[in-house]
């Protein structure tokens, strides 16, 4: 994050934030017109033009748009999370797959699914209760002399966390069949399949937060300065950390209930972002908007794409283009303060 | 086990009285067929951690080859392993579980060897092969070559193939900062998981059957492997043990600084990709047999580590203490919630898990 880039001015950020608009949107068309399937662009264009064959409005209307915001969803979800948990533990390197956040709201599903819950809306609010938990568990590890100073050492914690509680899950799923069978290709994180319920699910859930999110930016950014300037300009610390911890949880419980754990854009989102804004964090807020969802549906078009007929994990895809920079970020001869 | 030679020469021998052994020791001497005396000093210590392990691991064995679908009474047990008993229990025993025996105890053997040799060379509790990534590579070979992607090569070569690249990514990744600290194990783990996506890009590939005879690389289970794995195991393990033995007072050395140690007469450079190259020959060999089990390199190591003399690098215990924890968590994967079984890899990382939480969390300690 060189100096040049912390000093940038306004308008620039906004030329920036409708650049990367225009682009997603560009994105969300190619989502629209491109697929594994027979229907290829110039039958999806004929759609969107108001006309097109049935087979072409089936795929277009009733699987590719739902998918497509399915995935907006979620890479807003993801990207926001991942910037306000870096903002909030420090920590340039605190991404809820990461920290295990993700893996926790993977947990809390697969005990609701064994447990009988089966309504999307159920699943959502048990994933979402799952993240909370994982979240607090991050908190009170920031808490604790010598790890939680240490970046790496929190990282490497959380990954431990994340591998245990993935073989919970993979225990749990050995009890029962149909659980196993209904959540083998969510856990694994895919965008595929998922209809426009899917999508209503987790709505509520994102607008809280993004109340939440609004309602604390400013005392978020001056807790960057520390913990007794941002007392001394007249926030309470505690109180937001704690509102953070909620939004993270909503957002990344909300993004896992749909998409399964998917690792990495947290990461990835907020780092391009900072790289783009500078440090402050609701600059780097505004940027993770349309981010996020680039960074999700670019990837999610990859993964049709890329091995047609059949689809690979999304998961797969964030992970390749986010394990370098999380190399990077570590490598780096000084870690980017927080 | 630590072996220091202390007097070979004959005339020296001769002339110097045999010095009493330093306390905690056992001197243990031997005329030599050229004449004159040899003699080797042993840690009482090392030592009786040793045999009590080798005794743990073999009553261990004695359970695992009685428990199972069906219970064995140790004397059908006994008669069995005499070549005796009624046909059905021997086919059982001898046909089905003790090749599964054998496979646990040499890939546990194997992967706390491999962790071991990795901690100590990273100086680093925490860096153990399937912490740092060189696991899921040689997992992604493996599944490669077992979804026949073009290579024509067996599994186990191409794991080795693959424990090699990640270990060399990794290593050259963070070449700049050394081999120490958590960068290089959050490194680790970034490769790590490059390797974990390439295998689930593999496996999406494939149609439902092939991805289903794959299943097992991807939690490390020890139903049912490969025959020819295993004797290539076998002999690798028996190839880097001894390899890893001759590594022992440069390892001990290694311990200290490098700085240190090249004062005292370690060619550091040089000892460090030896004791690299086992450690990842070793990896790859038990990866090609039982999957990614990745806790056993961390938790073999620290029992061996907290039975054994503080002073040397716990090689034979690892290995001991490495197999029987591999032993009991197949054991308990197969008991335990019969007739589910339960992969030995999920076993281990359930126990491995909170284990590996604890070390990194605990305040005060260093982790060196």
């Amino acid at each position: 994050m060189s100096q040049a880039l912390l000093a940038r001015p306004g308008p620039c950020l906004a030329a920036t934030w409708l650049t990367l608009a225009l682009l997603l949107m560009g994105v969300v068309l190619l989502s629209v017109l491109l697929g594994a399937g027979e229907v290829g662009p110039s039958r999806a264009l004929a759609v969107l033009a108001g006309s097109g064959d049935p087979e072409a409005r089936f795929v277009v209307g009733s699987l590719r748009l739902p998918r497509t915001l399915v995935g907006v969803a979620v890479g807003l979800a993801l990207g926001v999370a991942g910037a306000l948990l870096q903002a909030v533990t420090r920590n340039p390197l605190a991404e809820p797959g990461l920290l295990g956040v993700s893996a926790g709201s993977a947990f809390a599903v697969a005990v609701a699914l064994l447990l009988g819950a089966s309504a999307t809306t159920l699943r959502v609010s048990a994933a979402q209760l799952g993240a909370l938990a994982g979240c607090l568990c991050v908190l009170s590890v920031t808490r604790l002399r010598g790890v939680g100073s240490d970046p790496v050492r929190l990282v490497l914690a959380g990954a431990a966390f994340s591998g245990l509680l993935g073989s919970l899950t993979a225990l749990l799923l050995l009890f029962d069949q149909r659980a196993a069978d209904e959540i083998r290709f969510w856990v694994i994180g895919s965008l595929s399949g998922r209809r426009a319920d899917d999508l209503l699910a987790v709505l509520p859930g994102l607008a809280l937060a993004a109340a939440i999110v609004v309602s604390i930016a400013r005392p978020l950014a001056a807790l960057s300065l520390g913990e007794r300037v941002a007392a001394g300009l007249g926030h309470r610390p505690g109180r937001v950390r704690l509102l953070v911890i909620v939004a993270v949880a909503l957002l990344v419980g909300a993004a896992t209930a749909v998409a399964g754990p998917v690792a990495f854009v947290g990461l990835v989102v907020p780092f391009a972002a900072r790289a783009l804004a500078g440090p402050d964090i609701r600059r780097v807020l505004w940027l993770c908007l349309p981010l996020g969802p680039l960074m999700v549906i670019s990837a999610d078009i990859l993964s049709r794409l890329l091995v047609a007929p059949s689809e690979m994990p999304l998961g797969v895809l964030t992970a390749l283009c986010g394990a370098p920079v999380l190399v990077a970020v570590v490598r780096a001869r000084r870690m980017p303060i927080l | 086990m630590s072996l220091f030679p202390l007097a070979r020469d004959a005339t020296a021998a001769k002339r110097a009285p045999a010095l009493p052994p330093p306390s905690g020791c056992w001197r243990l001497a031997w005329q030599r067929p050229g004449g004159g005396e040899a003699s080797l000093l042993i840690t009482r210590r090392s030592a009786l951690a040793n045999a009590g392990l080798l005794l743990a691991l073999l009553v261990a064995s004695g359970v695992y080859l009685a428990l199972g679908s069906v219970h064995l009474a140790p004397r059908s047990l006994a008669a069995v392993l005499v070549g005796g008993g009624d046909p059905v229990a021997r086919f059982m025993v001898i046909e089905l579980r003790l090749p599964r025996l054998v496979a646990a105890c040499l890939t546990g053997a194997a992967f706390a060897v491999a962790g071991c040799l990795m901690q100590t060379l990273a100086r680093n509790r925490l860096a153990t092969p399937g912490i740092i990534g060189i696991d899921n590579g040689a997992t992604a070979f493996a599944v490669a070559s077992v979804v026949g992607l073009g290579v024509s090569l067996a599994p186990p070569a191409m794991a080795l193939a693959g424990a090699a690249t990640a270990a060399a990514i990794t290593f050259g990744l963070t070449a700049g900062g050394g081999s120490r600290g958590y960068r290089f194990i959050v490194a680790g783990i970034g490769v790590g998981a490059v390797f974990g996506a390439v295998t689930q890009l593999l496996l999406a590939r494939v149609d439902m059957d092939t991805a289903n005879a794959a299943y097992p690389w991807t939690v490390g289970t020890l139903n049912a492997r490969p025959a020819g794995a295993l004797l290539v195991l076998g002999a690798g393990l028996a190839v880097g043990l001894a390899m890893a033995l001759q590594l022992s007072r440069a390892l001990s050395l290694m311990r200290f600084s490098d700085a240190v140690a090249q004062g005292l007469g370690s060619r550091v450079g040089c000892r460090r990709w030896q004791v690299l190259a086992v450690s990842v020959l070793l990896t790859g060999l038990a990866v090609a047999v039982a999957g990614p089990v990745g806790m056993v390199g961390l938790i073999g190591p620290e029992i061996a580590r907290s039975l054994s003399c503080p002073r040397g690098v716990p090689i034979v215990a690892s290995a001991l203490a490495g197999a029987l924890v591999m032993v009991l968590a197949d054991l308990l994967g197969r008991v335990l919630l019969a007739p589910i079984e339960l992969p030995v890899g999920i076993v281990t990382a359930v126990v491995g898990g909170p284990w590996l939480l604890w070390i990194l969390l605990r305040p005060h300690r260093s982790l060196a």
